[in-house]
C-alpha cells in the first residue's frame, strides 16, 4: 500500500497544487505578484474580453461534436466488423495514426486542405480553373469543422483500440448469436445486447477524449478560427501576455475551462442516460428493424466511408507534410515541387537536433518511469479488478490541461523547479502514466498465475518468479505500453510549455511555433521528424518483441 | 524584428520593490565609473572584455538574421577574444520579463542577459524601470562617430523616447509594401487607393492579426494617412480622446474588412505567414518592416520573381532598432565591445548585403571613409529592393503608449463580432 501511496502522491500532488494555483489567482489574490486582496475583478475582466462567449461556445461545440462523431463511428465500425474477425486488419490500418502527434495531423490537414493546399493544387487549374488559391474560408473555417475532423481522425483509432480491448471482456459472439436466433439483425442485435455492456466500459476513454477536446491547444492554434479563438488557445495567449493583469484573466480562464469541461461531461452523461432509456423502450417493444441485405450493405459502406475519410485525409496530409520537407520551391498550382532539395533540413538542423534530442530523452525517460510505476502498482494490487483508488490515477486526463498546468507552473516557479529536465519528465509522466495503465492493466490482470506458481514449486524465489517468468511472458504488452507512452509524451504541447516555462523546445513546441509563422519547408521538416520519432520507437519495440519471441516461434500456431 | 508588446502596467505592482533601486543605483554607479572612459579609453574596455562571454538575447525567428549573428560571433572571437552566444528568443518580451524577474528577486549582478535587441515599447519599459545600464555608453562607442543624428533622428529618439545613450543603434526598418506584378498592374500608393484596390480585388489582401507587431504597424500607417491630425500620435495617448483619434482607422477598416481575405474574419498570425500567402498567390499585396524582405523572399524561393516593392507616396512608417545592456549584465564591458562591432562599418556593410540579411545601415554615408562609401554603393541589390530615393519619405513612429490603445480597441471592435 505504501508504494502505491507514493505513486498516487507523485501523480496527484502536482495536479492538486496546480488546481489550487489556478483557483486562488482567479479570485484576485496572488501574493507572489503583490496582490493580496480578494476581489471579483478578474472575473469581470475575463467576461469583458472581446468575443469571450464565442470562444466558450466554440470550445464546447467542437469538443462535443468531435467526441460524438468519433464515438458513434467507432461503435459502428466495431459493430460492422467485430463479428467477422476482420477487426484486426482494419485496426492495423488505422493504428499507425495513434502514434502520430496531434499537431502533426493538424499540420497535415492544413497543408492538404487550405486554399493553397495540396488537394486544390492537385485539382488546379485543369479541373477548377483556379490559377490562384481561391478565397475560401476553409482550414481554418469559421465554425471549427476542420478542427472537428482532425480531432476525429486522432480519437477514432484511440476509441477503436479501447473498444476492442473492452469487447475482449464481453462474450460478443454468443450474445449476438442468441440475439439473431430471436430475429434481431446485426445492428439491432448489437445495439440491444452488446452496446449496453460496451458503453459502460467505454465511459472512461470517452470522457478522456471529451476533456482532451475541450482543452486542446496545439490543434486549435492551427485549425480553429482565430477571431476569436477557442477558449484553450486564448488562455495560453493571456498567460503569455507580459501584462500582469492578464495572469489573473488566464487564471479565471483556466477555471472557466474546468467548468466548461464538467458541463460537457454532464451533457454527455445525461444524453447517454437518455439513449439507454430509449433503447430500453425499443427493447421493451421488441422492435426489430430488419434491414434488407442491400440496405445493410449500403449502410456499412456509408459508415466505412465516413469513418475512414478523416483517416485518409490525415494520411494524405502526412504525405504532403513529407513532400514539403523536401521541397525547395513549390509554387501554386503545381501538383509537386518545382525544385526538390533538403535546404530546409540544413538550415533548421541546429534547432531540430536540440528539439529532437529533448523529445527523445523526455519521451524515453517519462515512459520508462511510467511503465515501471504501473508495473509496481499492478504488482502491489492483489485484486484482479480495478480499484477505485486506481481510477484516481486518471485524474490528470480528466481535468482540462490548462486548468491545472497554469497553477502548476506558478508552484514550480515558486519552488524554482521550472525549466528543469527532471520537472519536465515528471509532468510528462502525469499524462503518460494513465495511458500506460489503460494499455497494460488489462493484460497484466489476465496473466495466468499458474506460471509463477509452477516456478515457485520448482524453487524460484519471488524475484526470480517475477523477472524470469512473469516479465518475459508479458513482454509484448509491456513494450506496447512503452511505445504508446512514448507517443503520448511526444505529442504533449501544453504540459511542455508550462513546465519548462517556455524555455525548453521539443519537436512539438517547434512545430506549433512554426505552424503559425515561418516557412512551410521548416514546418515540413519538424512535422516529418515528429511523425518518424514515435514510429521508430514503435518499430524498435516491435523488433525487441520479435527477437525475444524468435526462439519460441515453433510453439506458435 | 518581432516584439510582443509590453504593457506598462506589468511593472505597476513592482513599485513595492523600489527599495531595491538602492542596490541598482550602486551597480549603476560602478557602470558609470566604468564608462567615464571615453572613446580613447575604449581600449581599456576591450582589454577588460578579453575572454568574456556575451549572452546576446535576440529574436531568433529568421534564419538569415541568425546566420548574420553567427558570423558576427566568429569575427568577434577572432578580433576581441569574446565568445558571443545567441539566445534565440521567440519574443523579446520574454527576456524583458526575465530581467524584471531578476531585478525583483534582487539579482543585481551576474544577470542572464548581457546584450538585448530591442526598440520601442520594450525599450521604453526597460528604461523607465531602470533595467538598463543608465550611463550614455552608446554615445562613446568608437563606431558611433560614423552616425549622424541630424540626418537620422531615430538613432537618438526611439519611438519618441530619448535613448540617452542607453542603447546603441544597430539597424533601420521601414514599412515597405510588396505586390505581385502578375496580378496587380499599378500598385495603390495611398491608404485611400489601397481601400479602393481591396474593394475591387476581393480576398487578395490581409494583415497580421494585432497584437502582432507588423499588424499594429500597418494600422499605424493607415492612421497616419487618414487622420486629420497625425501629429497627436507623437504625444502620449492619454493626452487625447482615443475614440476621436482612432475614428478614421475604424472607418477605413469597416470599409475594407468585408473585402479582405476570408471576409476580414481571419488574419495571418504574423508577417512571415503573410509573406507565405503572397508567395502562394493567396494575397496579391503584402508588406514588411524590412526594405529587402521581398528580394530575400525571391532569393529563398518563398516568393515568385514577379514580386516588386513599393511605398506609399506620403511616406511610410520607419524606426531604428537597437542593442542595449541590462543593468545586471554579467559581462557589460564585452557587451559594449560587441555593440561597437555591430555598429562598425564592416559589420554594417555585411548586414546591409541583401544576400546576407539586407537590413539597412544606421551609419551616415558622408561620415564614412571613401572606400567604405564605395563598398556600400556597390552592394548587390535584389530585383525587388527599392533604392534610398525610391524609399522616399519616412514617417515617425507613434509614442509607445498608443500600441496598447490600438490593440485593445481593435480587439473590442473586430473579435467575436
Amino acid at each position: 500500500m505504501s508504494i502505491r501511496a507514493v505513486i498516487l502522491v507523485l501523480c496527484l500532488a502536482p495536479t492538486t497544487a496546480g488546481l489550487i494555483g489556478a483557483v486562488i489567482p482567479a479570485t484576485g489574490w496572488f501574493a507572489p505578484l503583490g496582490r493580496s486582496d480578494f476581489s471579483i475583478k478578474p472575473v469581470i475582466m475575463f467576461l469583458d474580453q472581446p468575443g469571450i462567449w464565442s470562444s466558450i461556445w466554440l470550445s464546447g461545440f467542437t469538443a462535443i461534436t468531435a467526441t460524438l462523431l468519433s464515438y458513434v463511428l467507432a461503435m459502428f465500425l466495431l459493430a460492422s466488423i467485430y463479428r467477422n474477425g476482420r477487426s484486426g486488419v482494419l485496426f492495423r490500418l488505422i493504428s499507425p495514426l495513434l502514434s502520430v502527434p496531434h499537431i502533426t495531423v493538424a499540420v497535415g490537414f492544413l497543408f492538404l486542405l487550405q486554399p493553397s493546399g495540396w488537394l486544390i493544387r492537385l485539382l488546379s487549374p485543369w479541373l477548377t480553373g483556379w490559377d490562384r488559391p481561391p478565397d475560401l474560408y476553409i482550414i481554418p473555417d469559421e465554425v471549427g469543422i476542420g478542427l472537428i475532423i482532425a480531432l476525429t481522425a486522432k480519437e477514432l483509432p484511440f476509441l477503436m483500440l479501447m473498444g476492442l480491448s473492452a469487447l475482449s471482456q464481453i462474450k460478443v459472439n454468443d450474445t449476438l448469436d442468441q440475439a439473431s436466433s430471436l430475429g434481431y439483425g446485426t445492428y439491432s442485435g448489437w445495439l440491444y445486447t452488446v452496446q449496453p455492456q460496451l458503453s459502460s466500459r467505454m465511459r472512461l476513454p470517452v470522457l478522456i477524449v471529451l476533456i482532451f477536446s475541450v482543452s486542446v491547444v496545439d490543434m486549435a492554434l492551427v485549425l480553429a478560427p482565430s477571431v476569436p479563438a477557442p477558449l484553450a488557445p486564448r488562455i495560453l495567449e493571456w498567460f503569455r501576455d507580459a501584462d500582469l493583469d492578464f495572469q489573473f484573466i488566464a487564471a479565471v480562464g483556466a477555471v472557466a475551462q474546468l467548468v466548461l469541461a464538467l458541463l460537457c461531461c454532464l451533457i454527455w452523461l445525461l444524453s447517454g442516460r437518455m439513449m439507454t432509456r430509449l433503447i430500453r423502450v425499443l427493447i421493451y417493444h421488441g422492435l426489430r428493424p430488419n434491414l434488407s441485405a442491400w440496405m445493410c450493405q449500403t449502410m456499412r459502406l456509408a459508415v466505412f466511408t465516413v469513418a475512414l475519410l478523416p483517416c485518409i485525409l490525415s494520411v494524405l496530409g502526412l504525405i504532403s507534410v513529407t513532400i514539403w520537407g523536401f521541397a525547395d520551391i513549390w509554387r501554386f498550382p503545381d501538383s509537386l515541387p518545382d525544385d526538390w532539395g533538403y535546404r530546409a533540413w540544413i538550415s533548421s538542423a541546429d534547432n531540430m537536433i536540440v528539439a529532437g534530442t529533448n523529445s527523445l530523452i523526455i519521451g524515453l525517460a517519462s515512459s520508462c518511469l511510467a511503465v515501471c510505476l504501473v508495473i509496481i502498482w499492478l504488482e502491489q494490487t492483489a485484486s484482479r479488478r480495478q480499484s477505485t483508488i486506481e481510477s484516481w490515477l486518471y485524474i490528470p486526463l480528466l481535468l482540462p490541461q490548462a486548468s491545472f498546468l497554469f497553477g502548476l507552473q506558478i508552484v514550480l516557479i515558486w519552488l524554482r523547479l521550472d525549466g528543469l529536465y527532471i520537472t519536465l519528465i515528471w509532468v510528462h509522466m502525469l499524462f503518460v502514466l494513465p495511458y500506460v495503465m489503460l494499455s497494460l492493466g488489462g493484460s497484466w490482470r489476465q496473466f495466468d498465475q499458474r506460471y509463477t506458481e509452477l516456478s515457485a514449486t520448482l524453487g524460484a524465489s519471488q524475484m526470480k518468479q517475477f523477472f524470469r517468468v512473469k516479465l518475459p511472458i508479458l513482454l509484448t504488452p509491456i513494450m506496447t505500453a512503452f511505445a504508446i507512452g512514448f507517443a503520448v509524451s511526444c505529442a504533449l504541447y501544453l504540459p511542455t510549455v508550462f513546465a519548462s516555462n517556455g524555455r525548453m523546445i521539443t519537436l512539438t513546441t517547434e512545430a506549433v511555433t512554426l505552424a503559425t509563422s515561418a516557412s512551410r519547408q521548416a514546418l515540413g521538416v519538424a512535422s516529418f521528424l515528429q511523425m518518424i520519432l514515435p514510429l521508430i520507437v514503435f518499430l524498435c519495440c516491435d523488433a525487441i518483441i520479435r527477437l525475444r519471441l524468435k526462439p519460441f516461434r515453433h510453439f506458435r500456431h | 524584428m518581432k516584439r510582443k508588446q509590453n504593457n506598462l502596467s506589468i511593472f505597476r505592482c513592482f513599485y513595492q520593490y523600489l527599495p531595491q533601486l538602492a542596490i541598482i543605483a550602486t551597480v549603476s554607479f560602478f557602470g558609470l565609473y566604468q564608462s567615464l572612459a571615453k572613446a580613447d579609453d575604449f581600449e581599456t574596455t576591450i582589454t577588460n572584455a578579453k575572454g568574456q562571454t556575451v549572452y546576446f538575447n535576440a529574436w531568433g525567428g529568421s534564419p538569415a538574421i541568425n546566420e548574420y549573428i553567427a558570423w558576427a560571433g566568429e569575427r568577434i572571437a577572432d578580433e576581441y577574444d569574446i565568445t558571443l552566444k545567441h539566445v534565440k528568443l521567440s519574443a523579446t518580451s520574454d527576456a524583458v520579463s526575465r530581467i524584471l524577474a531578476e531585478k525583483t528577486s534582487g539579482k543585481s549582478t551576474g544577470g542572464s542577459v548581457d546584450l538585448i535587441w530591442i526598440n520601442g515599447e520594450n525599450f521604453a519599459a526597460m528604461k523607465s524601470h531602470g533595467l538598463l545600464q543608465t550611463d550614455d555608453w552608446a554615445y562613446h562607442l568608437p563606431s558611433f562617430q560614423y552616425t549622424d543624428a541630424k540626418l537620422l533622428p531615430g538613432i537618438k529618439t526611439d519611438f519618441g523616447i530619448p535613448t540617452d545613450g542607453q542603447e546603441a543603434p544597430w539597424g533601420r526598418a521601414q514599412l515597405v509594401f510588396g505586390y505581385d506584378t502578375a496580378y496587380v498592374n499599378t500598385p495603390p500608393r495611398s491608404a485611400d487607393q489601397l481601400a479602393q484596390w481591396i474593394i475591387a480585388n476581393p480576398g487578395r489582401f490581409s494583415y497580421p492579426k494585432p497584437p502582432d507587431f507588423t499588424g499594429v504597424s500597418f494600422l499605424k500607417q493607415i492612421l497616419l494617412e487618414t487622420s486629420p491630425t497625425p501629429d497627436m500620435f507623437l504625444e502620449p495617448a492619454d493626452q487625447t480622446d482615443p475614440n476621436t483619434a482612432l475614428a478614421p482607422l475604424w472607418k477605413w477598416l469597416d470599409q475594407a474588412h468585408p473585402h479582405m481575405r476570408k471576409g476580414g474574419k481571419h488574419f495571418p498570425a504574423n508577417y512571415t505567414a503573410m509573406i507565405q500567402m503572397l508567395g502562394d498567390g493567396e494575397l496579391a499585396i503584402a508588406f514588411a518592416f524590412n526594405p529587402t524582405e521581398f528580394s530575400n523572399g525571391i532569393a529563398q524561393g518563398i516568393l515568385p520573381n514577379t514580386i516588386r516593392s513599393y511605398v506609399h507616396d506620403s511616406g511610410t512608417l520607419a524606426n531604428v532598432h537597437f542593442v542595449a545592456v541590462p543593468f545586471n549584465a554579467n559581462s557589460p564591458a564585452a557587451a559594449k565591445v560587441v555593440a561597437d562591432f555591430l555598429l562598425s562599418p564592416e559589420a554594417q556593410l555585411h548586414k546591409a548585403n541583401s544576400d546576407i540579411w539586407g537590413d539597412p545601415t544606421v551609419l551616415a554615408m558622408h561620415k564614412l571613409p571613401p572606400d567604405m562609401q564605395d563598398a556600400f554603393a556597390a552592394l548587390p541589390k535584389g530585383i525587388a529592393t527599392l533604392n534610398e530615393s525610391e524609399l522616399g519619405k519616412t514617417l515617425p513612429e507613434f509614442h509607445p503608449s498608443w500600441v496598447s490603445v490600438i490593440e485593445q480597441q481593435w480587439a473590442k471592435r473586430y473579435i467575436g463580432q
